[in-house]
């Protein structure tokens, strides 16, 4: 029990301590207290009850240490109890946790509750208990990876005993975990196995890891193969144990053994190919080849590259831009054929035929080619020996197409030359032709020669050198090697450096025309065959040199015919365009007979036009005759009057066997002959035109033909001639008439565009005629914006007009010049004969005028009626109630005094306007008096006294210079004066100061009349002198608006003038200027 | 007694409307010049006013457009007499607020019964 428990033993500590120390000291106590109280009795005797007493401490004091001794057990038995209950609380949580790990619970923590050397052990614990928390964890981790991998593990000791296998080698293998942990891994190997997995493990022990392939027996007892992974596992830098990684390789050994099987097959297939067969991979090393390729090669190609093999080359055949097969499928990834020349036994030329072939990985890309290589050099050979002969035919027919279809000499022999070389593979050559009359050959063509060479020998006589041979003999002479050659031994060609030559002859249907010669630098064996070709070439070449001299012969024929004709035509086509451009007919009429006489080499040509009964002279050519002179009466037998009368041409080959003609006396009776040709235009007959001749000459049926085709173009120019000067004189006629009119006209075509314009439009627009002409018409206008009601109206006109309706619309047109004018613009259509309508014509009359008058006519009556209807109230509002009685006595006097003044004014209102009427017509006669200037004034000055004073103005005169001798009307001088006075005062405020100067101009005198007044507005002075006009002010005054006017009116009468200057609130300065002498 | 201002620079037409209307019992007043009318209008406070257009210094139709925007005045019928006897003149006078346009020449007994109705009328 006190093993079990420590409380029990603390317990038991405590008790033994307290008896050990309790007893022994109660014991001495009592012994030194019995032992004082002997040696006390011993001193003094004691009395009885002291004796007593001290014969009783004994008892009493063992009594007392009995309690005490209960006491202090019981204390003891307390004491321990309080700290073992201390010191047992942190070994009790020590030995749950203890309890807690033994049982797996990892995750168990103890609650510190003190601070000394328990405390420190319990944090300890709860370290190591969390350490091995995760310690656990990773362990478990680990187990769980190897339990979950699923390609079989062993672990192997450093004695190859395994130690360890995951659950992965069990299912492979068969064998469970207690069966092989312990083992040798020797007793699951066969001896080979064993070998390598000594010598593998011997490597781990190094701390080497790698990868090998093994096979290991399983429990069934097969052998299974298996990729082992090898790794040390390292601790403390010592190799202890060794992992490996055991994966199933079965799959890949079938594989393997699969690949393997098809290797040999696919060997077998390539061996049997009797064609040569090569893999090449991307590096272009050969990494298999079939029998033929070895059997030609050696069997050591494999690994060798193929550019090597095939064309005995250090690098890559497309180096050198051959056409690689192996590169071309590796970049393209398609099949591609072609044939290459390589090198055979014995350095001779093989040709291979190459097909190659991509092989392809399953991502696409190629990793190998197959090249199979035919050898198609018999093939090639035959091909090629077939092409050499096509070259040959297609050079010959080239040369005969040569031949045939080109006409010129030097085209032939470039041509035929360059064939032949380029056939014969030689380097050079030329053409001698041989010249007739020197009987020498002369180098017509060469190529690849010099010229110096060609100088020297570019021309041979006949007999002369190798060409002049052939030439004579007519056989080619070829030679392989000219320097070599013994019968040739002093041709300059000897020692030329040439060597292969050969010169044929060029043979015509007779005789020999010439020779071609043909060199090479190298050494060319002629075959007799290429002998043969080159003579037929010759031959051809001859025939062909025949033919082009003959056609140059007729192609100069042709060409001076073709040169005949196209004078012809030239003649006529001038003849005709003279004639056509002409419209003065008699302008023209003598060049084109001087025309026909030198392209005819006639010595005299004119033209007679028949004039009622006779034959006039119209033109001449050779003759000093007056146009219209009579040359042959009607009846005379002239040749001309037979050719009209006819209507044919007669032709007088020789007079002298003619003598029935009749000739002028104004000709010469030299002509000895002459060709009559009549001029006629439908049944009339103009005339006829006659050459004549100094020799006998009989004209050709084409010439006459010619001349009755200029017969025709001068029959229709005089017609036309005639016509259009009718035309020009009645166009002449209107276009005077279209120009005198006074209103714009303006004539379109159907498409509105101007045809003409008169100058009363252009001046009315302000454009020039001919700027019109050929415009749209409306677009005339479009010069402003202004414009745009102008053209909406002009079109609608024209519309309508193309309609066949005349239309008039009034409308505004702003001139170019900015001026706007009032225009009624009148479109008629212009009708042909067939009734539709060809163009029309728009009248523009300007009405600004009338207009204008119209307005003034309209301000007339409105200004005339207003001013009327002020003295109009009086009377008949007076007169009314003076009817009425509304009014009575004396009252009723001074209404009827009333009535009489307005009635006055209105009277004088009404003479005013007869009086600018009468002066205006011209009916007013103007009294000539002498004017004294001073009287005029005072009058003035007295007339506006009243009005002066009114304005609280000033109203002075001046008189400057000598203005005496002045003749005319007083009356009218008074009006203007007084009329431009009364204008200052009521056009001026308050104050006003108005200077009226009268002084001499030279034959002139000057009237002024200034104000400092409220002036006139710039808008108005051009129209202050027309009648009834109200400037801006006029609206608010009173005013008849015919004072200015009648002032212009008399102003006008003297020939003089008057002008008006003024500024807005400065004042107006109004001149008057009438001369002394003036027109009567 | 209903007060009527007449404004005219004749002064027969003055005299001759005055002298109708005070014999219908009318008190009038007449002035010769508009440049002074609106301070006597403010004055006499008319119960009505006859116009001259044709005035100078200050024409009748801009002395109404005076009148009619003073809120003094504006009430105070206006009535036109005058030459200007074109009908776009009427409109611009009806516009400008003149109660009646009257052409010269008028009948001083036709005036006199527009300008009873009109005053009657207030």
């Amino acid at each position: 029990m006190f093993k079990q428990r420590i409380i029990y033993r603390l317990f038991l500590i405590l008790l033994i301590f307290a008896l050990i120390l309790i007893i022994p000291f109660s014991l001495t106590i009592r012994k030194e207290v019995k032992n004082m109280i002997t040696e006390e009795e011993e001193t003094v005797a004691p009395s009885p009850i002291e004796k007593s007493i001290h014969d009783k401490f004994s008892e009493r004091f063992t009594d007392s240490i009995i309690v005490f001794s209960f006491y202090t057990f019981v204390f003891a038995f307390l004491l321990s109890l309080f700290f073992s209950k201390n010191l047992l609380r942190p070994i009790k949580e020590l030995y749950r946790g203890a309890k807690a790990l033994k049982e797996g619970n990892l995750g168990v923590r103890l609650e510190i509750s003190t601070e000394d050397e328990l405390g420190e052990v319990t944090k300890t614990f709860n370290e190591m208990a969390a350490s091995l928390e995760k310690k656990t964890e990773e362990l478990k981790k680990k187990e769980l990876y190897l339990s979950a991998m699923m390609d079989p593990l062993w672990v192997v000791d450093e004695n190859d005993m395994i130690t360890d296998i995951n659950p992965a080698f069990t299912k492979l293998f068969g064998y469970g975990r207690d069966e092989i942990i312990g083992a040798s891994i020797y007793d699951f190997l066969d001896e080979e196995n064993a070998r390598i997995m000594k010598y593998q493990l011997e490597e781990r022990e190094k701390g080497i890891s790698s990868i090998y392939e093994i096979s290991i027996i399983a429990k069934n007892g097969s052998s299974i193969p298996v990729l082992i992974t090898g790794a040390p596992l390292i601790k403390e830098g010592l190799t202890t144990e060794k992992i490996g990684i055991l994966k199933d390789f079965r799959k890949e050994h079938e594989l393997r053994d699969a690949i393997r099987e098809s290797r040999d097959y696919l060997e077998n297939i390539m061996d049997s190919i009797e064609d040569e067969l090569l893999v090449v991979d991307r590096e272009y090393k050969i990494i298999m080849a079939n029998k033929a390729v070895k059997s030609r090669k050696g069997e050591g190609v494999i690994g060798d590259y193929c550019y090597s093999i095939s064309h005995e080359m250090a690098a890559p055949c497309w180096y050198e831009e051959r056409d690689c097969p192996a590169k071309r499928v590796f970049e393209t990834g398609r099949i591609f054929r072609t044939v290459h020349q390589h090198k055979g036994a014995a350095g001779k030329r093989v040709f291979h035929e190459i097909v190659a072939c991509p092989i392809k990985d399953s991502k696409g890309n190629v990793m190998h080619v197959i090249e199979l290589m035919r050898d198609v050099t018999e093939r090639r050979e035959y091909e090629e020996n077939i092409a050499q002969k096509n070259k040959e035919l297609t050079a010959i027919n080239s040369i005969a197409s040569i031949l045939s279809k080109s006409l010129r000499a030097e085209d032939i022999f470039g041509s035929v030359l360059d064939k032949l070389l380029e056939m014969l593979n030689m380097d050079g050559g030329g053409i001698y032709l041989l010249d007739e009359m020197s009987r020498e050959l002369v180098c017509a063509y060469h190529k690849g020669i010099s010229e110096d060479f060609v100088k020297v020998a570019g021309r041979m006589r006949m007999g002369e050198d190798i060409p002049g041979r052939v030439a004579t003999t007519g056989q080619v002479i070829t030679s392989p090697d000219i320097g070599a050659d013994q019968r040739v031994e002093r041709s300059i060609l000897k020692h030329s450096g040439i060597k292969g030559y050969c010169c044929i002859p060029i043979k015509g249907k007779e005789k020999i025309v010439g020779v071609f010669c043909l060199f090479s630098f190298r050494t060319h064996i002629f075959t007799s065959e290429e002998e043969r070709l080159m003579t037929s070439i010759g031959e051809m070449t001859g025939i062909a040199i025949e033919n082009i001299r003959l056609y140059e012969k007729m192609r100069q024929l042709y060409e001076y015919q073709r040169q005949r004709r196209v004078d012809d035509h030239k003649n006529l086509l001038s003849l005709s365009s003279i004639l056509a451009a002409a419209l003065d007919i008699k302008a023209v009429m003598n060049s084109t007979l001087d025309l026909i006489k030198g392209f005819f080499r006639a010595d005299l040509v004119w033209l007679l036009e028949r004039d009622n009964e006779n034959l006039i002279l119209k033109a001449d050519s050779g003759l000093n005759i007056k146009e219209g002179e009579i040359i042959y009466q009607k009846g005379t037998s002239s040749i001309e009057w037979y050719a009209v009368e006819k209507k044919e041409p007669i032709i007088v080959p020789a007079f002298s066997s003619e003598a029935r003609f009749y000739m002028s006396n104004y000709i010469s009776s030299n002509y000895r002959s002459a060709v009559c040709i009549p001029v006629y235009v439908g049944e009339k007959a103009l005339g006829a035109f006659t050459l004549y001749f100094a020799v006998p000459k009989e004209p050709k049926e084409d010439d006459i033909h010619f001349l009755q085709i200029v017969s025709s173009i001068l029959a229709v120019a005089i017609e036309r001639s005639e016509l259009y000067g009718k035309t020009l004189l009645e166009r002449e006629r209107s276009e005077t008439i279209l120009q005198s009119i006074s209103d714009g006209i303006m004539t379109v075509d159907t498409k509105c565009r101007v045809i003409s314009m008169n100058k009363a439009a252009a001046d009315m627009i302000g454009i020039a005629q001919e700027k019109a002409a050929g415009n749209q018409c409306c677009e005339i206008f479009n010069y402003t914006d202004e414009n745009t009601d102008f053209r909406w109206s002009l079109g609608t006109c024209l519309d309508k007009a193309l309609e066949k309706e005349p239309a008039n619309i009034e409308a505004e047109l702003t001139t170019i010049n900015g001026k706007k004018l009032s225009v009624m613009i009148s479109s008629s259509p212009v009708m042909n004969s067939r009734g539709e309508v060809s163009g029309v014509v728009n009248v523009l009359r300007n009405i600004t005028r009338e207009k204008e008058i119209d307005r003034m006519k309209t301000e007339f009556v409105r200004v005339v009626s207003h001013q009327f209807r002020t003295p109009l109230s009086a009377i008949v509002g007076m007169t009314e109630m003076v009817i009425n009685e509304d009014i009575k006595g004396a009252k009723t006097k001074e209404y009827l005094k009333t009535v009489l003044s307005e009635g006055t004014r209105l009277s004088e209102m009404v003479s005013e306007l007869l009086n600018i009427a009468r002066i205006e017509s011209g009916k007013e006669v103007f009294r000539e008096e002498e004017i004294d200037f001073s009287l005029l004034f005072d009058d003035t000055k007295r007339l506006f006294s009243n009005a002066m004073e009114k304005k609280k103005g000033k109203l002075t005169t001046f008189i400057e210079g000598d203005v005496s001798g002045f003749k005319g009307d007083k009356e009218r001088l008074f009006q203007v004066i007084k009329n431009l006075t009364d204008n200052s005062i009521i056009y001026s405020d308050e104050g006003c100061d108005i200077r009226i100067t009268i002084s001499r101009k030279d034959d002139s005198i000057e009237l002024k009349v200034s104000d400092n007044g409220w002036g006139i507005p710039d808008e108005d002075i051009a129209h202050l002198t027309e009648r009834f006009y109200r400037g801006k002010y006029g609206q608010e005054v009173k005013g008849t608006g015919l004072g200015l006017a009648l002032c212009k009116e008399i102003v006008t009468r003297y020939s003089g003038s008057m002008s008006f200057d003024s500024k807005i609130g400065r004042g107006t300065t109004v001149t008057v200027t009438l001369p002394y002498r003036r027109r009567t | 007694m209903s007060k009527v201002m007449i404004i005219d620079d004749e002064p027969f037409i003055l005299m001759m409307i005055e002298d109708k209307l005070k014999k219908a019992g009318i008190k009038v007043i007449t002035l010769r010049e508009s440049v002074n009318a609106i301070s006597a209008v403010k004055d006499e406070k008319p119960d009505l006013i006859i116009l001259d257009w044709m005035m100078p210094e200050l024409s009748g139709i801009d002395l109404c457009k005076m009148l009619k925007s003073d809120p003094d005045t504006a009430e105070i019928p206006i009535f036109m007499l005058t030459a200007k006897g074109q009908e776009a003149d009427e409109q611009l006078g009806i516009k400008c607020g003149v109660a009646r346009y009257i052409t010269k020449p008028f009948s001083p007994k036709a005036l006199l019964s527009i300008v009873e109705e009109t005053i009657g009328k207030q």
